[in-house]
């Protein structure tokens, strides 16, 4: 299959982490680019702005913008050529999928087909062969599986935001090590140690984040939240929020629940969790 | 004439002016913007912490460790235990260790006629990357160095598996790059020894020869750095005249007319910044003995940053054996960074040179946010009389082709440089 | 729709209500409810298996009655302001029409812990009641009438205050009907937790 991967307003982050995946060399013999950021392509940019080329999948990486060029041309019109001929399109990242990091208060910014939660026209005549695969960056499992199932002709079902939902239906949240801090609702999180959840004060957005980010370990061995590290939600249209250490409190409620879960069922969960202290979880685990 | 420069992480638009056959001048135009700048004016000044990393996909680590330092010197007094500065300075060796090895079989390798080494750049790339997630969760783009030091706690276990992670790097890099015992390879003095060993170092250096290039690509011999670590001295010089009293002060940004990237001067003059210059600053003996036959040509300057390959795989080992596992990773700041009113700066030795980050806080808001990137050093269009250190080393040669190879033994960032 | 079995147990708490405000609670025993309601006390053991059990029962059940009052309040599309009043006139009612259950909560809940610190840690009995509370709170932050700030900080003022008044009240100490504070205390709370 022939792949076109064209960079937009990007920091090349989805790039690099694709090079992370362990069997690349076994995909680049399935699938061939005729256009690459950064591995070598038969076709230059030059090429394929100016020609038409074959091209099997369209990938899209980094913000769209109005009025933006590759090679002196629009990207409206690169996009539309190629998207229009491709079998499918992938946005390959928040930034693609909703406009990410790069989003400022003007509309002139945007993803292929959301700015952030907010769905628009620009592109219609392609939104029914839009894939969405956020995350900043990608996981590249997520990516390279999302393509061998388009090429073996899977069915991929997709969720309200164009996402396959065998990668995103889950929660960051799901097999993270520090699961037993959040189900006990121990809120005596520090940054730089072992124990703790980082849901109640500092931030972690991983009970509401779609994604498989402790399912599929990243570089296959480990999780920003497996580490200490909040989840940022960066594969939400919402992504980047304000004040991302922080958790946001109502009179000590968090602002923003587990993924469904409805507000009284959590704080009844609460309260009685609450209720019992459990020493084990109040101890360091590596004691002397 | 126009030249469109692609994979550079970006492109760049080369336009070059003819005389006599030659390259008379080279104006080098960036052609977008993210404006990362005005980002982050009105944030949280924590959130620089995950914004800055997405400037750049390659050298993101470096942004957050320049970051971290830039809010953290906006303190008077704030106390970061050693084990959390060594487990930064470590996490950034795996970052430059990852750069070089894709810019040689990325972008180095097809410039001299070679098909790009997928196993070369990604092999040794993917167990850098395992060993910056061990202990920041994931690579590329965490957030992990946060005010205060890092937030995980390392164990015994995560020290072995990194030292593991470089070990097979060191291993990989002896079987490939050159063959020859790393440790032997480090106290080597003199370059003829290295041509005539056998691996893909000596094969590209020999080439650089046999197509008659390796003394292309020279600019003012002018050498800069400015991030100081266990491994890197800060320090400027012309030629091999080293000084060592530098302050950044004396660093100013000048807007360029037709570009998005900033041009950027010490005390009026463009320096180079990168892997040359942090060997000629070092003294590094056998950076020393290339400067001696090519000067800052692109024979020294990839050998320089060949060779920095395994001189940070071996320090990294030495500063792992230096931690002190019983020390906090993170000790909360007295102030909370809300109540901080101030201006910081970070300043790191990224891959391809040093990376500046000024900021000011106050009421919890970054007001402003300056960014100076190594390629903006390197890559400064200046003007005819006034050239930049990458337009000298093309200016004079017949080829753009030749032009092009002189303009990537840079390594350009494009993403970064316009930011 | 309640069984018949849940619908009987409402009947016992009620007559253990009336006693256990008429005679006290430790003088109150399974076999004087029993009687009360004309049935043996093998058959109230087949509902409550002790006086303990009961006890805790009953605090569970009034929780649940405030607690539903108080979520048809929250569910309503009304101010922050408006929802304090309707609370603190629920509280009110239910102290006038049913004194013994706010009676129970003050004078045997809070004055015999030791019969509730098994099986009623913490908060857990009274959560119903607890966790509207916090929907009252969390929304009126939310919606920018009410102040940030601890919950139990806002907690302690509102519930220490009604509880005081209706203390008042049981030692005859009011010269007015509850009713006639509901405006007052009503703004008082409102004014103290408002932005």
């Amino acid at each position: 299959m022939k792949l076109l991967w064209l960079n937009l307003l990007s920091c090349n982050g989805n790039v690099h982490s694709f090079l992370n995946y362990p069997h690349i060399e076994k995909f680049l013999e399935d699938f061939s680019f005729i256009y690459h950021p950064i591995l070598e392509t038969s076709y230059s940019l030059q090429d394929i702005v100016s020609q038409n080329i074959d091209c099997d999948i369209l990938l899209l990486d980094g913000t769209l913008e109005d009025g933006h060029t590759k090679a002196d041309v629009d990207i409206k019109t690169i996009i539309e050529k190629y998207g229009i001929k491709a079998k499918k399109i992938i946005t390959v990242g928040t930034c693609a999928s909703f406009g990410g990091i790069f989003l400022n208060d003007e509309d002139t910014k945007y993803g292929l087909h959301f700015r952030q939660k907010l769905e628009h026209n620009r592109y219609k005549k392609l939104k029914n062969k839009t894939i969405n695969i956020s995350g900043c960056p990608i996981h590249p499992e997520i990516l390279v599986n999302t393509l061998y199932s388009i090429k073996k002709e899977y069915e991929l079902k997709l969720d309200q935001y164009l996402r396959p939902k065998e990668f995103y239906a889950t929660t960051v949240h799901n097999g993270c090590t520090r699961n037993e801090y959040f189900e006990y609702k121990i809120d005596n999180h520090k940054f730089g140690n072992l124990e703790g959840c980082m849901f109640y004060d500092h931030g972690c957005q991983a009970p509401y984040t779609n994604g498989s980010c402790n399912k599929i370990l990243w570089n296959e061995v480990n999780s920003k939240t497996r580490v200490g590290h909040p989840c940022m939600g960066c594969t939400e249209p919402t992504f980047p929020k304000n004040n991302l250490f922080e958790t946001k409190t109502n009179m000590g409620i968090p602002q923003y629940l587990p993924l469904g879960v409805p507000k009284r069922a959590y704080l009844s969960l609460a309260g009685v969790a609450k209720a019992f202290k459990i020493e084990r979880f109040e101890k360091k685990l590596m004691d002397n | 004439m126009i030249e469109l420069i692609e994979k550079i992480e970006g492109e760049a638009k080369l336009n070059f002016s003819f005389k006599n056959k030659k390259i008379d001048f080279v104006d080098i135009e960036f052609a977008s913007s993210r404006h990362i700048e005005n980002i982050l004016k009105g944030k949280n000044p924590l959130d620089a912490l995950v914004i800055n990393p997405r400037i750049c996909g390659i050298c993101g680590h470096a942004h957050l460790i320049a970051t971290v330092q830039a809010l953290e010197n906006c303190y008077e007094n704030i106390e970061i235990s050693q084990k959390a500065k060594i487990v930064r300075e470590l996490t950034l060796n795996f970052e430059i260790i990852q750069n070089h090895f894709k810019w040689i079989y990325l972008t180095l390798f097809p410039l001299l006629g070679f098909k790009q080494n997928i196993k070369g750049a990604t092999y040794p790339s993917q167990l850098m990357s395992k060993a910056i997630a061990t202990v920041g969760g994931q690579y590329p783009h965490n957030s992990y160095a946060i005010v205060g030091g890092i937030v995980s706690e390392i164990s015994s276990t995560d020290l072995i598996k990194m030292e593991n992670y470089l070990d097979e790097v060191i291993k990989f890099y002896q079987d490939t790059v050159i063959n020859a015992n790393v440790d032997d390879f480090l106290v080597c003095e003199n370059i003829e020894k290295i041509l005539s060993a056998t691996g893909d170092l000596p094969k590209i250096l020999n080439t650089l020869k046999n197509q008659k290039i390796a003394k292309e690509g020279k600019s003012f011999d002018r050498f800069i750095s400015f991030g100081d670590n266990s491994y890197f001295k800060s320090g400027r010089g012309v030629k091999t005249k080293i000084n060592h009293n530098i302050n950044v002060k004396y660093v100013n940004e000048h807007p360029n007319q037709n570009s998005y990237a900033k041009n950027v001067k010490f005390k009026n003059y463009y320096y180079e910044v990168g892997a040359l210059s942090r060997a000629m600053i070092n003294k590094t003996p056998l950076i020393k003995d290339s400067h001696r036959r090519y000067q800052d040509s692109i024979f020294s300057r990839i050998l320089a940053r060949i060779c920095e390959i395994p001189q940070l795989l071996i320090h990294s080992k030495k500063i792992i054996s230096q931690i002190d596992l019983q020390e906090p990773s993170y000790i909360k700041p007295t102030i909370d960074i809300s109540n901080i009113k101030g201006t910081g700066v970070g300043i790191v030795e990224a891959a391809r040179g040093s990376l500046i980050h000024k900021v000011s806080i106050n009421e919890n808001t970054i007001k402003d946010y300056q960014i100076i990137t190594p390629t903006q050093w390197n890559l400064s269009n200046g003007n005819k009389d006034d050239l930049g250190i990458s337009q000298k080393a093309m200016v004079g040669l017949e080829d753009t082709q030749l032009a092009q190879i002189v303009f990537k033994s840079f390594d350009v960032c494009s993403v970064c440089t316009t930011h | 729709m309640k069984t018949k079995k849940e619908l009987k147990k409402e009947i016992i708490i009620q007559a253990a209500l009336e006693l256990f405000s008429k005679k006290g609670f430790y003088t109150t025993t399974i076999p004087d409810i029993a009687k009360s309601l004309k049935m043996s006390v093998g058959n109230m053991y087949n509902y409550f298996k002790s006086k303990d059990i009961l006890a805790k029962e009953i605090l569970k059940h009034i929780s649940h009655y405030l607690g539903e009052e108080l979520k048809n309040i929250n569910e309503k599309d009304i101010t922050t302001k408006e929802k304090t009043k309707q609370i603190v006139t629920v509280y009110f009612q239910t102290a006038n029409l049913k004194p013994e259950m706010i009676d129970y909560f003050l004078r045997v809940f809070l004055s015999n812990r030791e019969v509730f610190k098994e099986g009623c840690e913490g908060m857990i009995c009274v959560n119903d009641f607890v966790t509207e509370i916090m929907i009252y709170f969390e929304d009126g932050v939310k919606n920018g009438e009410l102040r940030d700030q601890d919950f139990f900080s806002a907690f302690g003022l509102f519930m220490g205050y009604l509880g005081g008044m209706v203390f008042l009240k049981g030692e005859d100490i009011l010269p007015n009907g509850l009713d006639t504070y509901i405006d007052d205390i009503s703004n008082n709370i409102y004014k103290a937790l408002k932005v």
